[in-house]
């Protein structure tokens, strides 16, 4: 009992890395440009889908990683400067349309990769289980997507705190018109955010799609998780989307374990309860 | 109603009537599914066009109150003078509580939607054990009361002309009630209403809660002319299939939900007969409507006809 407690508790910390890859794109974009990006999860499948392609012919799982967030990044600067831009701040219009591209690019997918559930392949040192203390077995894999999401959590919290890049960045999520009048390239700004975005979410689907797997229909279901992840943490905020990750990873993992029929019940809980005392959030603010 | 709007309603009516004799079944039961989706799509503008809530979840009523209606009907062989009560009443009591969600605006309300929907597809899709996993609840008889049953697709098309005329005069009522000018005040401006004294976040409430009973009752009929419902109605791309019907035809409007149906679902349809990919053709609709008709097409006709009557006034 208590191992399977300790298991769930690194399995919803390793699927937390996920999540924070794909939220923290999500909510930087909503931040700094108030654009709602329902096309996030499309990016994240198809990044994945890039990815394991490139595996496959190269056999190498880095190269995957830099190749699915860097197409992603191509396409999704592309989407952002010629359909985006176009609705303005209108959030219901960029629903709309962003629904609207992920349904062509989850298509598009689905006729070049087909219906199949695919892993991408994990190189041969991060296969196989890792023996925690008190003989229990682990998949590698997890245990490795732990440090990867540390890892990128901590390069983006210092980019974001502690570079100038990153001061202009929270100056801009503060007071976009402000900035712009300093004098700073707001424009060459949000092609810069738009493109971290989206090269972390194509690079969360090579990651993801070795352990989840990818298929039609997941670009929606990791992008449910990476909304309420945001919803929690408040739209627009990098620590936010770190706590988030956390609390829902962790429910999620101990939901599938106590209630497996209800697991995405237990996500319902605390959107549920924050919009009772928070309706913002835990460190959202008023858009 | 003036004179050449009467004259349109007739001959709309009388097309309806006409329709199973000279349409064949396909159109008929085209025209059945444009008037059930047009009916969902209508609840969802009730708070879109008049209330200025995006709402995301609708496909949760409308597939709580369709799942309520099968498992009563098919599993405890409940009558239909029961069951039908039953599932818009479920559908509507699962919108007292997500209508917690008009405690937030904006952007933070359609994601919540969109969270809740997720909840409920979930359900519909692991708790296999009483919802039928994907394979949902099958066999759901046409519905009947008091030995009256209904027999045919054809007599069915009726019936849901029938429900859905009413629900139009009633939902015109509505929306010209103080009632519903209270929610087009507050879509003008929540923060003037409120200091007028409205309490704006009940107003909303029970508009969230009258749109979930109406998005249930969608449910019922949708589940009495399929025959069958699984996971996929309660699905995120309903609820936003729904909201773009209402856009595509004119937000706002009370025809424009029914407009916008028959035009989605009409062109999936044809576009389904040669090619595979619908799903991407309805991205393109989404992203064309968003970008070149975001009034729909009661807006595109008002603009036509405001060019062709007066242009007069167009001169500087």
């Amino acid at each position: 009992m208590m191992t399977s407690a300790l298991l769930q508790a690194i399995n919803g910390v390793s699927l937390a890395s996920l999540l924070f890859l794909l939220a923290s794109g999500f909510t930087l974009s909503f931040g700094l440009m108030r654009v709602v990006n329902m096309a996030h999860g499309a990016y994240y499948l198809l990044g994945g889908y890039i990815g394991l392609s490139v595996a496959q012919k190269t056999g190498s799982f880095t190269l995957a990683i830099v190749a699915g967030g860097a197409a992603i990044a191509v396409i999704g600067y592309f989407i952002d400067r010629f359909l985006i831009r176009r609705t303005g701040e209108n959030h219901l219009a960029q629903v709309l349309l962003t629904v609207g591209v992920a349904f062509v690019m989850g298509d598009v997918a689905l006729h070049v990769w087909g219906g199949d559930n695919l892993r991408v392949p994990v190189p041969v040192f991060l296969r196989g289980p890792v023996v925690l203390p008190g003989d229990i077995y682990y998949p590698m894999y997890r245990f490795a997507l732990i440090f990867f999401g540390l890892l990128a959590a901590a390069a983006l919290w210092l980019l974001y705190k502690k570079t100038q890049i990153g001061a202009v960045v929270r100056a801009g999520v503060d007071d976009r018109e402000q900035v712009n009048a300093t004098g700073i390239n707001v424009d060459r700004l949000f092609v810069m955010v738009s493109a971290l975005a989206s090269f972390l979410a194509g690079m969360a689907g090579v990651v993801g799609g070795a352990f989840l797997t990818l298929y039609p229909g997941a670009e929606w279901e990791i992008l449910v998780y990476a909304l309420v992840v945001v919803i929690v943490g408040g739209l627009g905020s990098l620590e936010g989307a770190m706590i988030g990750a956390l609390i829902v990873g962790l429910l999620d993992a101990y939901g599938r374990w106590l209630l497996p029929e209800f697991s995405y019940f237990v996500l319902f809980g605390p959107i549920a309860l924050l919009m009772l005392f928070r309706p913002r959030g835990l460190f959202g603010r008023e858009y | 109603m003036s004179g050449a709007r009467l004259v349109f309603a007739l001959f709309a009516l009388g097309a309806a009537l006409a329709l199973p004799t000279a349409g064949g079944p396909f159109w008929t039961g085209l025209v059945t599914q444009m008037l059930i989706f047009g009916l969902l799509a209508l609840s969802v503008d009730l708070l879109l066009g008049h209330a200025g809530l995006f709402s995301l979840t609708h496909a949760s009523f409308f597939a709580v109150s369709a799942y309520t209606v099968a498992i009563l009907q098919v599993r405890y062989a409940v009558p239909t003078a029961l069951a039908a009560p039953a599932g818009i009443f479920a559908g509507t009591l699962l919108g007292l509580v997500f209508g917690l969600a008009v405690r937030t605006r904006g952007v933070y309300f359609i994601l919540i939607t969109i969270a809740f929907g997720y909840v409920v597809w979930g359900v519909a899709h692991r708790w296999s054990s009483f919802t039928g996993g994907d394979n949902g609840v099958t066999n759901v008889p046409f519905p009947s009361v008091g030995g009256v049953g209904i027999t045919s697709h054809t007599q069915y098309y009726y019936l849901v002309l029938l429900v859905v005329i009413v629900c139009g005069l009633g939902y015109r009522i509505l929306i010209r009630s103080p009632f519903g000018l209270g929610l087009r005040g507050i879509k003008a401006s929540e923060t003037r209403m409120r200091s007028l004294g409205f309490r704006t976040g009940l107003h909303l409430y029970a508009a969230f809660v009258l749109s979930a009973a109406l998005a249930s009752l969608a449910g019922v009929l949708y589940v009495y002319y399929n025959r069958f419902v699984n996971p996929v109605a309660s699905a995120f791309p309903i609820s936003v299939e729904a909201a773009l019907m209402a856009i595509v035809g004119g937000s706002g409007t009370i025809i424009g939900p029914f407009l916008g149906a028959g035009v989605v679902l009409g062109l999936r349809n044809w576009v389904s007969s040669f090619i595979e990919m619908h799903h991407a053709i309805m991205g393109v609709v989404f992203i064309a409507t968003v970008l070149w008709a975001p009034d729909g097409l009661v807006g595109l006709a008002g603009r036509l006809r405001s060019r062709l009557s007066k242009p007069a006034e167009r001169k500087p």
